[in-house]
């Protein structure tokens, strides 16, 4: 009970700050510098790691399916197979996944540590809304760089499979036939759903790490404690979200 | 790192993402958001099957433009197709819905129609022919199967036969059955048979296992052979003696082939005849000889006279014999 409470409790607290920082989107454009260090680190900074791991997903996934198919003689549709299922659930899903460890953990991390030593408390001393100078230049950086992360992601992750198809022998398809009917079964529409998908997890990610970094409580071991929490709650939200997101976008 | 440096840093990613958004798109939209080239016609058809937007339109196998939209119009099915500008799509030309793949994949294939036929413009219709489905053919063989199946049926009860009628197996088992006496007689002469041919026993036995036979039956082929070559030579000599009567040439051919000694012949023949019937009549000197006996008489008279002569040779004394036949003579 005390845990179902808690997590009411902290999705109130999310949604007071997304109200908070709502009120504050005026000063956005006063605050550019704020949000291009955001959009550094969140989208910069944290391509190298999605770029990596894209290309060995989707390598993994036309592998797989490249063994799997070649038995009822359907190797010529893992071109579809990897660039629906990247572009639609893996690639967004993944680039979630990264953002919530890399720049969840980030955010909350920084944000505790300013509550724990009492700097967000100078800062509404001073009558400087957390939500305003710490909250929405990331709400805004995400948002921003969450669909360039996820398209490079995904474009990486086709790149990836096409490169198994190629050289692995028991695929051994050319790339054109590859992207041929990669293109025969997609539309730009899957590409936008994951787009959007992704925006929608960055942003609930983004919402989630500052609201219990900004509401964390005690001395430095709870920063710890704060981070862990955020991002669980973070992959646990990318998770469910992504199950009815698709549903609505079906 | 300063400000600067970070702005123009993720103003470039930024960048990066909005044109690989862009290459996305127009790949996979078949660059539909900035442009729109090519012309539009219309392909009606009663069911588009699996036919989606996008897909590919294609004449004579080659791809000329794409599926821009479906829709329903009234009764029927309507295909928007864009058409690459620089092709030119003759009226006659006939749409029909292709399926590239068993699950699913379809395209638009368009035949070249007839040559100096007018040009289809923007927004014309399309003849169009119905193929039949994978659904189609799936009914097709589902029916060939039923057929088969009965006919299985058929074959099965001609076979096996029912409480009433006995089948071809319960024939064939009481033909076995009632002549099995014989079946094991013939079996056993055939046995008896095979055993002598075995041993070299008989004609054929013999045929079978002596190799001098065999010599004796080359030997003989060797000879029908060699009298074949002599009846060939002397075929080719008859024949070359034919062309040769055939050509007139020689006695016989100058008999047959030659209208002059035809007619000589005739003549002898007509003289002959003339000569026998005056021999007949006694005419002539060869008549009389055969007809007239007086010249028989003479003759006989003589003779006696010749003899007395002779006698009196005897009696008188010899004197040249070529005197006294002159003194009866003349």
């Amino acid at each position: 009970m005390n845990q179902l409470t808690s997590i009411l409790e902290g999705f109130g607290r999310a949604m007071l700050l997304l109200i908070e920082s709502g009120r504050h989107l005026g000063t956005l454009p006063r605050q550019r510098a704020r949000f291009i260090e955001q959009c550094y680190l969140i989208g910069y900074t944290t391509l190298p790691i999605v770029a990596i791991l894209c290309f060995f997903m989707g390598s993994v996934l036309a592998l797989q399916s490249g063994y799997s198919m070649e038995n009822f003689g359907a190797k010529q549709f893992i071109g579809s197979l990897v660039g629906l299922s990247f572009a639609r659930e893996l690639g967004p899903v993944i680039v979630a996944i990264l953002v919530a460890g890399r720049v969840g953990s980030a955010i909350t991390a920084e944000l505790a540590s300013m509550k724990v030593y009492q700097e967000i408390d100078a800062l509404v001393t001073m009558n400087i809304p957390p939500a305003r100078m710490l909250v929405l230049p990331r709400l805004a950086a995400v948002l921003v760089m969450m669909p360039v992360l996820t398209i490079i992601g995904i474009l990486i992750g086709w790149f990836g499979g096409a490169v198994v198809c190629t050289y692995v022998d028991f695929i051994s398809i050319e790339p054109e036939a590859y992207f041929a009917a990669l293109r025969s079964f997609m539309q730009f529409k899957d590409v936008g759903t994951g787009i959007l998908k992704a925006e929608i997890f960055g942003f609930v990610i983004v919402l989630i790490c500052c609201s219990i970094g900004l509401n964390t409580r005690g001395g430095p071991r709870e920063i710890g404690a704060s981070v862990t929490k955020a991002v669980v709650a973070s992959l646990i939200s990318i998770l469910v979200l992504d199950y009815f997101v698709t549903k609505a976008l079906l | 790192m300063n400000t600067a440096q970070q702005s123009a840093r993720v103003g470039l990613f930024f960048l990066l993402g909005l044109a690989l958004t862009w290459v996305t798109w127009e790949t996979l939209s078949d660059g539909k958001l900035f442009k729109k080239n090519g012309y539009s016609l219309i392909a009606g058809f009663e069911n588009l099957k699996e036919l989606k937007q996008g897909d590919e339109v294609r004449m004579a196998g080659v791809k000329i433009g794409a599926v821009e939209k479906t829709r329903l119009a009234g009764r029927r099915a309507e295909a928007v197709l864009r058409i690459d500008p620089n092709v030119r799509v003759a009226s006659d030309a006939t749409a029909s819905i292709v399926m590239a793949g068993l699950i699913g994949t379809n395209y638009i294939g368009l035949d070249l129609g007839t040559p100096g036929a007018p040009v289809l413009t923007d927004g014309a219709e399309l003849r169009t022919k119905v193929t039949p489905d994978l659904n189609a053919i799936m009914a097709d063989l589902g029916n060939l199967g039923q057929k088969l199946d009965g006919a299985l049926s058929s074959i099965t009860n001609s076979l096996s036969g029912d409480s009433k009628n006995p089948g071809f197996f319960q024939k064939l088992d009481r033909l076995v059955a009632d002549n099995s006496a014989k079946f094991d007689s013939t079996m056993t002469n055939l046995s008896a048979v095979t055993e002598k041919l075995n041993k070299g026993e008989g004609t054929l036995g013999r045929l079978i296992n002596d190799p001098s036979i065999h010599d004796q039956l080359v030997a003989t082929v060797v000879e029908i052979k060699g009298a074949a070559a002599e009846a060939k030579t002397f075929v080719a000599n008859a024949q070359a003696i034919v062309d040769q009567v055939k050509t007139g040439k020689g006695t016989l051919g100058a008999l047959i082939f030659d209208e002059t000694t035809g007619n000589d012949i005739k003549v002898v023949a007509a003289n002959l005849r003339d000569l026998s019937q005056k021999i007949a009549k006694g005419e002539g000197t060869l008549g009389k000889l055969l007809s007239d006996d007086s010249l028989y008489l003479g003759m006989q008279s003589t003779l006696k006279k010749a003899d007395r002569a002779i006698d009196g040779l005897g009696d008188t004394g010899p004197i040249t014999a070529v005197g006294v036949a002159a003194q009866v003579l003349f």
